[in-house]
């Protein structure tokens, strides 16, 4: 094991190239890092930090244009590249599959980090690859923020597998990067989706959470006639906190339910039974859904159909192909709420699909 | 009495073997397993599909305690509140369990869960305040399994509106974590948001769904915001959704109470549990947390004690706990049941 105190570019190169293990200081902690294209070393990467395999790693760009030759972006992880990079974040996307096996998660996805600390960046720049970073403690010991935090937790097992420590002294004690994962942003997906156009567009404006509330007793009356003849779908379409679910109040209240209705983001599906005539409501969140048309499915909504339940569905437009499906089987109505001019005025939209 | 508890009421399958008020073991299944060297954020792939992951999160549960079938005395599981075909798994699971091992089967409430994962021996009546991304409530503990509701949410959960703020602000999902990260860097004075329910004179009731409006209303009138502007956002916000906690808590401190039980995700927030402490030292309560974060977020660990804690305060039998039939989901399930 060598030691220097310097960002000695060359010899730093020259011992990543030759395979080995260089521990380096960054804005965070100190980190051990090994050439990104060596398909030998993720080994003695997982051997130095006593992990087992399967567990993912984070390369380390020089640039987001590095970055991209690596993963995809989407519009979340640009917003992020945009705002937080170069610094402590890693920004987790979908991988190309460019760097050798056991960096990447098993499922497909590489965190990405730009280091906020110039020595560190213009190594990466001159090498003209990422290198595979961690932080240099073994799993879980303590943070690194100097090289005795290193050395006196490892074996003498692992401090063979070092190749070569730059010691910058102690560092300021930040916390370790914040990792972000973008893969579960389905912005992309809607965005070329398109605009939902409807047949026999109606539209009212309402100033308040009250006549939001009317709007849905209204539309209920319209409606009402088929319940318990056919399943009837509200769909609602609109931006966050626009009043979707103050709009299933109103509905509930029409429907004669007494219970309070919360927002169902987290159990992504509550029912509710009306005292006036036992006619069931259902209302679904799509929000936090990884893929809403497939766990539509998962939450049986065949059989709220067959069973000719009232169903509100939050963020419809997520699922729109599962709903799709059941244009036949069911009423479906489509509501689209947007912010009006003043602080609550609401356009209320709704037509069939 | 040694425990198997089964909790599924939502993304997490969970089991956990539990003595008395001991928690042996407590596995939950997660992507974290995938992700754990990314610092603790982790995607939800796939979270639902508790029933190809229940045999073998028992499995672990067991190899763990270094425990048998034997040495069980009771099988607990979590009933509700949950998401129905979820919680339907878990008790699938623990009354194959029961049957094949003639043992008792005693149903348990996940929020009561939450509520007593920071359960002390002190005096009754105490407060209680579950904070997660379902639930937001405020009781009076006057025994285990006697509450009285003192203030629940009206629309949207503490923990839910954490996380859609964090996503709104362009940081992911779930972000409530990374949310109180980046809210450290910035000033909460920042920005004015509205304090939910500023004008309810008896403070019964919990409400985000305003403030999540004005947040987006706020967020779309500034163009190109810079990294400090989100953190100021972030922080705002925050202070904000806390502050209301804090009204209503205070509402209903009195001198008769002296401690508070909190649980939950949300008991994870360093800024929350600070505020929480200011308050009540003015009342001379003391706060009670989970002694590890693994007790905040959903986990059977806290299934097992509230059985325990129920079965051995309200004495009950165990021989009362054999009417397997009787044990089913109830998705909407209050507290007290």
């Amino acid at each position: 094991m060598k030691k220097i105190s310097k960002f000695d570019n060359k010899e730093i190169i020259k011992v990543l190239e030759a395979g080995g293990l260089v521990v380096f200081p960054c804005e965070t902690v100190y980190g051990v890092a090994v050439d990104s294209s060596n398909c030998m070393v993720v080994e003695k990467l997982n051997k130095y930090k006593q992990r087992p395999l399967g567990k993912p790693y984070a390369i380390m760009c020089s640039g987001q244009k590095m970055a991209e030759e690596y993963v995809s972006l989407n519009k979340t992880a640009f917003n992020l590249y945009k705002r937080f990079l170069p610094g402590p974040v890693t920004v987790v996307s979908k991988g190309k599959g460019k760097v050798p096996k056991g960096i990447e998660s098993e499922t497909g996805t590489l965190g990405v980090r730009i280091p906020d600390y110039p020595d560190l960046l213009k190594l990466i720049k001159e090498f003209g690859r990422p290198i595979v970073a961690t932080s240099a403690n073994a799993s879980y010991q303590r943070r690194p923020y100097k090289i005795s935090d290193i050395l006196e937790n490892i074996s003498e097992k692992q401090k063979k597998l070092i190749d070569l420590m730059i010691d910058a002294g102690e560092l300021p004690h930040n916390e370790p990067s914040t990792v972000i994962d973008t893969t579960l942003d389905d912005e992309t997906v809607i965005l070329r989706q398109g605009e939902i156009k409807l047949k026999g567009k109606n539209e009212v404006l309402s100033r308040s959470d009250e006549n939001t509330q009317n709007t849905a007793k209204e539309l209920w009356q319209k409606y009402q006639d088929f319940a318990g003849k056919r399943a009837i779908i509200f769909c609602l379409e609109g931006e966050m906190g626009v009043g979707k679910t103050v709009f299933v109040k109103g509905l509930a209240r029409a429907m004669g339910i007494r219970q309070q209705i919360t927002s169902p983001t987290y159990d992504l599906l509550s029912c509710f039974q009306s005292t006036v005539d036992g006619q069931q409501l259902a209302h679904i969140d799509t929000w936090r859904m990884i893929d809403p048309n497939s766990e539509l499915d998962d939450l049986n909504i065949k059989k709220l159909i067959t069973d000719r339940s009232i169903i509100a569905i939050e963020w419809a437009d997520k699922a729109i192909e599962e709903i799709r499906k059941y244009l036949s089987d069911a009423i479906i109505i489509w509501v689209k709420i947007r912010y009006g001019k003043n602080l609550s005025d609401r356009l209320i939209s709704w037509g069939n699909l | 009495m040694k425990i198997l508890a089964i909790d599924t009421s939502c993304d997490e399958t969970a089991v956990a073997i539990t003595h008395n008020t001991k928690v042996v073991s407590n596995k939950i299944w997660s992507q974290a397993v995938l992700h754990a060297s990314f610092g603790g954020v982790m995607p939800s792939l796939a979270q639902r599909q508790h029933q190809e992951r229940i045999d073998y999160i028992v499995n672990r549960a067991m190899l763990n305690a270094k425990c048998q079938m034997l040495n069980i005395d009771a099988i607990a599981v979590t009933i509700g509140p949950g998401l129905g075909i979820a919680l339907g798994v878990g008790i699938n699971k623990a009354k194959e369990l029961a049957i094949k091992y003639k043992l008792p089967l005693i149903p348990v409430n996940h929020v009561e869960g939450h509520l007593l994962s920071s359960f002390v021996n002190s005096k009754f009546p105490m407060l209680g305040l579950v904070l997660s991304g379902g639930t937001t409530m405020l009781c009076l503990v006057k025994n285990i399994g006697d509450y009285e509701i003192l203030a629940e949410t009206s629309d949207d959960a503490l923990g839910e509106a954490l996380d859609k703020a964090a996503r709104l602000l362009g940081l992911g999902y779930p972000g409530g974590a990374i949310l109180e990260k980046i809210a450290r860097l910035g000033d909460p004075n920042k920005y004015k948001l509205p304090l939910p329910l500023r004008n309810d004179k008896i403070k019964n009731r919990f409400s985000y769904s305003g403030l999540k409006t004005a947040l987006v209303r706020l967020f779309s009138t500034i163009k190109d915001p810079s990294k400090q502007d989100i953190y100021d956002l972030a922080a705002s916000f925050q202070s904000t959704a806390f502050d209301h906690i804090i009204r209503v808590l205070e509402y209903h401190c009195s001198q008769k109470v002296t401690s508070l039980l909190f649980g939950g995700g949300v008991a994870n927030n360093i800024l929350l549990k600070s505020k929480l402490r200011k308050l009540l030292k003015k009342y001379n309560i003391k706060l009670h947390v989970p002694y590890t974060k693994k007790l905040n977020g959903d986990n059977a660990g806290m299934i097992g004690v509230t059985a325990y804690l129920k079965i051995k305060n309200q004495k009950l039998k165990l021989e009362d706990f054999y009417n397997y039939e009787s044990v089913d989901r109830n998705p909407r399930l209050e507290l007290g049941y």
